[in-house]
């Protein structure tokens, strides 16, 4: 029969259209599958990386070939144990395989990588993939890993059972990757065979929330299906922002379910578990063979030494020494690098351009409120090499391991102690290095505590105050690395003291549970640590370095407006003439108190932009050009500094007082920034300035006021 | 086993290996350690630690801190035969 040329144009469009559109796959895995490893391997430096809308997991889209030269995308998605989320990482990889999230498209197929050495436990999250009924391909990975471990593992009797391709890889050595690709070409994949037997007592509550489902969410039969049994084993779910939410009649038979069950006394949640594992047992036993007994692998070796009880703390003493030294000296170079390159190119546009106010806006606005950032980029690369080394080598899960301990006196556990150690150089990569901590309480504590560390731009003020307070030669060097030791103390006693408090008062909660995987040993992948380092970099400079573009803009408005009626006024006369000197002016009842006068709050203002620019601030108004250079004269011309009646300004306890200022206070904008984007919220960034300058503020009273009462 | 045989995880000897008797934490932690197949029946090999404690469950190493250690009720069994879930070869 002979259809209606307006019917078959239409179906030849669709077919066409379905043919051209670049077929999306989604890579799932348990962390430490090496799924991130096949990912690389598959798109190469085809990436791209980004967020995922509303809430600060990281979103990674590579593109792949198909056998026929034709463009695959693939997003891999972040690692998880189970589709049941525990935390934002996990939540996002359960809404992007149900199809809740509004920004990314729901893939076409799935790439399930499975580690064959732990392949009954990492088989859960692939049993509950494939209730989805969407094509899926089983990347068995790390076959070298499991036959060192003395198993066999049939891909082929696996592919049997399940109905799924199955192909054996090593994505570390990049074989397995063609057969992977041919699978990926083609055309139609088959559905998955397997089927497990759902406990006859949950059958109804399943069946009811299947329904329901279906009829007001939308989903395919088999979508519905899955989701429902998600739902029922899933008390304690995430929600992130950009999941569309369950609606009402669903949330209702659900609670009514959960009702019913708790007053039975049954717990459900576990027997479908159980269920699950007892058919995936099933399976391992068909296709799994013990060749041998396991002795003690490399890596249980290397345990030995690494968590115990002694040698373990003087490695990790060892590790964490060399990371501080790298981050403090090999960063020193390339720091004063960049400041040299930042002052050639103020020098540049100040000899290509007249004077004026747009000359001042590019040199003192965007390039002196830009230039200090970048001036960190090398610790922050540094940092992130570190954090890319240990984590490729397995170590890192071994370090929260040591210092669980220390961290649970505060209520903490292992997994805040690499943030914290980070925010030594800078708090932005060490809040953004909290993505892996689970439990959201802790998270967040984690992030409010960690820009107490003392970060690197503290220095340059530190430097400044102890050369004012303990001038001259006559003072030996061991002073003055024990005040500034003083400092860093305090800022570390200051964290772990208000998470101890937060734990007790603002986010009680039991004792954190923590249970972690820890990775075999592997030799550290260059490339992969490189491609990581210079994408959390790239990340870092996009987020902090907008905004504190945009800030440094009205800082430097602030300063250079209104104009001195006198146009011979010094700089000195026109920032007390400015609108930061009349904030000064204003500011200065509340930090009198502190020993601080105007032109010191005029310091504290401008420094919310970055701590270092304190210095450059206190240059302007003392009127000494180049302090951030030579802080020598900068010193000598703060000696001098008097209050009105004569009294010396700057005298050691107000040195004193100004640092344990900077210790506490929260004096930078990029963190705000950046707590911000990481909580979704002011909320927490607002409480953190109030809290950590409140303390600040506090704290100087207290020890300005008794040094005064003690005659200093 | 009687009951008076269980006792905590973080109270098993190092090197000993208890069979997982039941779950004591909250509804979220249970889960997360039934699906990481550490759930009832499990067994598990005390490597080292005491305050934390490092694990082998089904060939993979786990690391628990102390509270977390004390919600999993373990009971000693005397050798370890056949790893869940496997099969000897002949």
């Amino acid at each position: 029969m002979k259809l209606p040329s307006h019917i078959t144009s239409t179906a030849r469009r669709r077919a066409e259209s379905a043919s051209d559109r670049t077929p999306i796959y989604a890579m799932v895995g348990n962390p430490n599958s090496g799924k991130t490893t096949l990912f690389n391997a598959l798109t190469g430096l085809r990436q791209k990386v980004g967020n995922y809308p509303g809430v600060t997991v990281e979103k990674k889209i590579g593109t792949t070939w198909s056998q026929h030269g034709k463009p695959i995308q693939v997003i891999d998605l972040p690692g998880a144990y189970s589709l049941a989320a525990r935390s934002p990482d996990e939540a996002v990889l359960r809404d992007v395989l149900f199809g809740r999230r509004e920004d990314t498209p729901q893939p076409d197929r799935i790439i399930c990588v499975v580690d064959a050495a732990n392949l009954e436990r990492n088989l859960y999250l692939v049993h509950q993939i494939l209730d989805l009924g969407r094509p899926v391909i089983v990347a068995l990975n790390m076959m070298d890993m499991a036959a060192a471990a003395g198993l066999k593992v049939d891909a082929a009797a696996l592919e049997r059972a399940l109905g799924v391709p199955v192909i054996p890889c090593e994505a570390v050595h990049g074989k397995g990757l063609v057969g992977l690709r041919l699978a990926m070409s083609r055309v139609e994949l088959p559905l998955a065979r397997h089927r497990w037997d759902v406990p006859a007592a949950v059958a109804p509550a399943v069946a009811e929330l299947q329904a329901s489902l279906t009829d007001n969410e939308g989903r395919a039969p088999l979508v519905a299906r899955a989701e429902a049994l998600l739902l029922l084993t899933d008390f304690d779910t995430v929600r992130v922002a950009g999941s569309r939410p369950l609606s009402a009649r669903t949330h209702e038979i659900l609670g009514n379910w959960r009702q019913r069950w708790e007053s039975a006394g049954t717990d459900w949640a576990a027997t479908l578990i159980r269920s699950r594992y007892d058919s995936i047992g099933g399976l391992c036993q068909d296709v799994v063979v013990r060749t041998r007994e396991q002795g003690p692998s490399r890596s249980d070796r290397i345990d030995a030494v690494l968590c115990h009880s002694f040698w373990g703390w003087v490695v990790f003493g060892a590790i964490m020494t060399a990371l501080l030294f790298s981050i403090f000296s090999l960063a020193e170079g390339p720091m004063d690098w960049i400041e040299s390159q930042t002052t050639a190119l103020k020098g540049l546009v100040n000899g290509a351009m007249a004077a004026g106010d747009l000359r001042a806006l590019l040199t003192e606005g965007i390039i002196g409120g830009v230039g200090p950032i970048i001036k960190f980029l090398p610790q922050i690369l540094i940092l992130f090499f570190f954090v890319g080394l240990l984590e490729n080598t397995g170590y890192m899960a071994r370090a929260a391991f040591i210092m669980d301990r220390p961290m649970s006196k505060v209520g903490l556990n292992g997994r805040s102690f690499i943030p914290l150690l980070g925010s030594y150089a800078c708090a932005i990569p060490g809040i953004m290095a909290t993505r892996t901590i689970e439990n959201a309480k802790d998270r967040l504590v984690t992030i409010l505590v960690a820009p107490l560390m003392s970060c690197s731009a503290r220095l340059p003020v530190y430097l400044l105050m102890i050369a004012t307070l303990l001038p001259g030669d006559a003072v030996s060097a061991g002073k003055k690395a024990g005040l500034m030791l003083l400092m860093y103390a305090l800022g570390t006693f200051g964290a772990f003291g208000f998470a101890w408090l937060f734990k007790r008062t603002l986010f009680k909660s039991a004792p954190p549970h923590m249970i972690m995987e820890l990775p075999p040993y592997q030799p550290p992948r260059l490339r992969e640590i490189l491609r990581q380092m210079l994408g959390r970099a790239w990340l870092f400079l996009k987020n902090a370095g907008t905004i504190i573009l945009a800030i440094s803009i009205v800082l430097w408005a602030l300063t250079t407006y209104p104009k001195h009626p006198d146009p011979a006024a010094t700089p000195t006369e026109q920032i007390a003439h400015s609108f930061a000197g009349q904030a000064g002016h204003l500011l200065e009842p509340v930090i009198k108190p502190l020993g601080f006068d105007w032109r010191i709050g005029i310091g504290l203002i401008t420094s919310f932009a970055a701590r270092e620019v304190f210095v450059s601030s206190m240059g302007v108004i003392f009127g000494v050009a180049g302090a951030d250079e030579n802080p020598t004269p900068l010193r000598d011309a703060l000696r001098a500094a008097r209050w009105p009646d004569g009294a010396p300004l700057f005298t050691p306890l107000v040195c004193l007082v100004l640092m344990i200022y900077y210790v506490f206070a929260m004096q930078c904008m990029s963190t705000v920034a950046v707590v911000k984007r990481e909580t979704n919220s002011w909320r927490w960034p607002l409480f953190q300035i109030f809290y950590m300058t409140g303390t600040a503020w506090l704290f100087c009273f207290v020890v300005y006021q008794m040094g005064r009462s003690l005659g200093y | 086993m009687s009951a008076n045989t269980q006792f905590p995880l973080c109270q098993l000897p190092i090197g000993a290996t208890g069979r997982v008797c039941h779950l004591a934490g909250d509804d979220s932690f249970c889960q997360r350690v039934r699906e990481m197949g550490f759930g009832e029946a499990a067994l598990v090999t005390k490597i080292s630690g005491t305050t934390t404690s490092l694990c082998l469950v089904n060939g993979t190493r786990i690391a628990l801190n102390h509270s977390a250690a004390m919600s999993i009720v373990v009971e000693p069994i005397p050798v370890l035969g056949q790893v869940s879930g496997l099969r000897e070869k002949r």
